[in-house]
């Protein structure tokens, strides 16, 4: 082989990986991950295929909340100082575009995942 | 062989970069914000035009009926009449007589029996406007049930007036709904026209593509698990849904919901949820938004003869969850379950 054939492999390879590179970023499918908001700022993000539990300790604007991932895809929240417990009743989210939300706290917990083509959920 | 491959090369990275070029060329990028009133989450998505200030002004649009209809806040007008209550006539501006005008025409499709504005004595005695929740004896939910009623309101031209002491109203069954359409009309006044805004208000959604008829995936959510139940497809639309899930409190292991029937004084239970799909023309966010509780405190009998009296008048369909679990349609809407996906 010659050196310019070499360098054409390299060339076409470097083509080839570029292309690749491109496809994923572009067709990227995220593994299901939670996204937690304080009044509209992420607060934290968790990965929801993890089968690990994981426990988070946010502050809401009311006081502290405990959040928890049960390592089988699920989240929600444990403990708040809400008044309502609306939060805490909430049945754990786990699908895109399921939320738990707590308005006195101004916490949102959304799921976001790979497309399901849902515009919005009517609840 | 070089000039074999040499082409190739060629045709590769051309079509990377038109891939690239068409990839970033594509639909402007939403812009979420999130909002808290009226006791809930407003959250705004918004692509294309001037995203940022259009959501900026969506919420000042909420804030403003907010202000307008309030029960607790001092500047509301319905905090105006209630005090007021017993007393004489309160003067308030057009905008809100029309909203309760717009509120006591759907009562009237079934003679207040599921909605009735005037039912907030009674949602007190369950604790719902303090969050101090406790099951009421009968006696005092009849006693309190005999004033709770719309019959004590007397709307005449922009003055409305509360006959009892006793009684007072509370709008927040249709303010969430009439928010949407005071959104809409602004939306539609926007040059240059955004692509699509997406209004999440408490669940109650207005999908909104200025004419461009998109078709959108409406996802029902399921009253007792997680995720959907399925999907309905519409064009540009409010829709509104009353279920029993968000706004609870449990006692020995019964649950009562926030939405209470005002012909029985006691938290609806009939239904899990109704979700209401109405197409865009002024005041059906609230109409939907009011429909909602219409059909989520009648049993399934009386919500089929309901639809027809109102069929043709704006509704594009309605979703049932009835107290089974069962899901049923209403009007020309085919609903996809989440099964059959």
């Amino acid at each position: 082989m010659k050196r310019s054939d070499r360098i054409t492999a390299v060339v076409i390879l470097a083509a080839v990986v570029l292309v690749v590179v491109f496809w994923i970023v572009m067709h990227h499918t995220p593994g299901t991950l939670a996204v937690v908001h304080v009044d509209g700022k992420v607060v934290a993000t968790v990965d929801l295929t993890s089968h690990e539990v994981q426990t988070l300790h946010i502050t809401g604007v009311l006081g502290p909340l405990v959040i928890v991932a049960d390592g089988k895809g699920s989240i929600r929240v444990a403990k708040a100082t809400c008044p309502d417990q609306i939060c805490v009743h909430t049945i754990p989210a786990r699908s895109p575009g399921d939320q738990v939300i707590c308005v006195p706290n101004h916490m949102v917990i959304t799921v976001e995942g790979k497309g399901t083509g849902i515009d919005a959920i009517a609840q | 062989m070089r000039k074999a491959i040499a082409p190739i090369v060629a045709l590769i990275v051309a079509g990377a970069g038109l891939a690239t070029f068409f990839a970033l060329r594509a639909s402007p990028e939403p812009v979420t914000s999130t909002y808290f009133l009226m006791d809930t989450v407003l959250t705004v998505k918004t692509t294309g035009g001037d995203a940022a200030t259009i959501n900026e002004h969506l919420h000042a649009l909420a804030s403003d009926v907010d202000s307008m209809t309030s029960y607790y806040k001092a500047e509301a007008e319905t905090v105006r009449v209630n005090a007021a209550a017993g007393k004489g006539p309160v003067s308030v501006s057009p905008e809100y007589a029309g909203l309760v005008k717009a509120a006591v025409a759907i009562e009237a499709i079934d003679h207040g029996r599921t909605f009735d504005i005037a039912i907030s004595p009674v949602s007190s005695l369950w604790g719902f406007t303090t969050k101090d929740f406790r099951v009421p004896a009968a006696k005092e939910i009849s006693d309190t049930l005999a004033y709770s009623h719309s019959d004590q309101l007397v709307i005449s031209g922009t003055t409305v007036q509360l006959r009892d002491h006793r009684a007072r109203i509370d709008l927040g069954g249709i303010a969430k709904g009439y928010s949407l359409d005071v959104m809409e009309e602004y939306l539609h006044t926007i040059k240059p026209q955004p692509r699509q805004v997406i209004v999440d208000f408490g669940g109650n959604l207005l999908l909104y593509s200025g004419g461009r008829k998109h078709d959108w995936k409406i996802g029902i959510r399921d009253p007792r698990g997680q995720g959907i139940i399925g999907y309905v497809q519409s064009g540009d639309a409010f829709v509104a849904t009353s279920g029993d899930y968000e706004r609870y409190f449990e006692r020995d292991g019964k649950r009562y919901c926030h939405i209470i029937d005002p012909s029985t004084g006691y938290p609806g239970t009939l239904n899990q949820s109704a979700t209401v799909i109405t197409d865009i023309q002024p005041m059906h966010g609230a109409i939907g938004d009011a429909l909602g509780k219409v059909f989520f405190c009648s049993p399934a009998e009386t919500q089929r003869s309901l639809f027809q009296t109102i069929q043709g008048q704006g509704i594009v369909g309605i979703v049932l969850v009835d107290a089974a679990g069962t899901e049923s349609t209403l009007g020309p809407i085919s609903f996809v379950p989440t099964a059959a996906q």
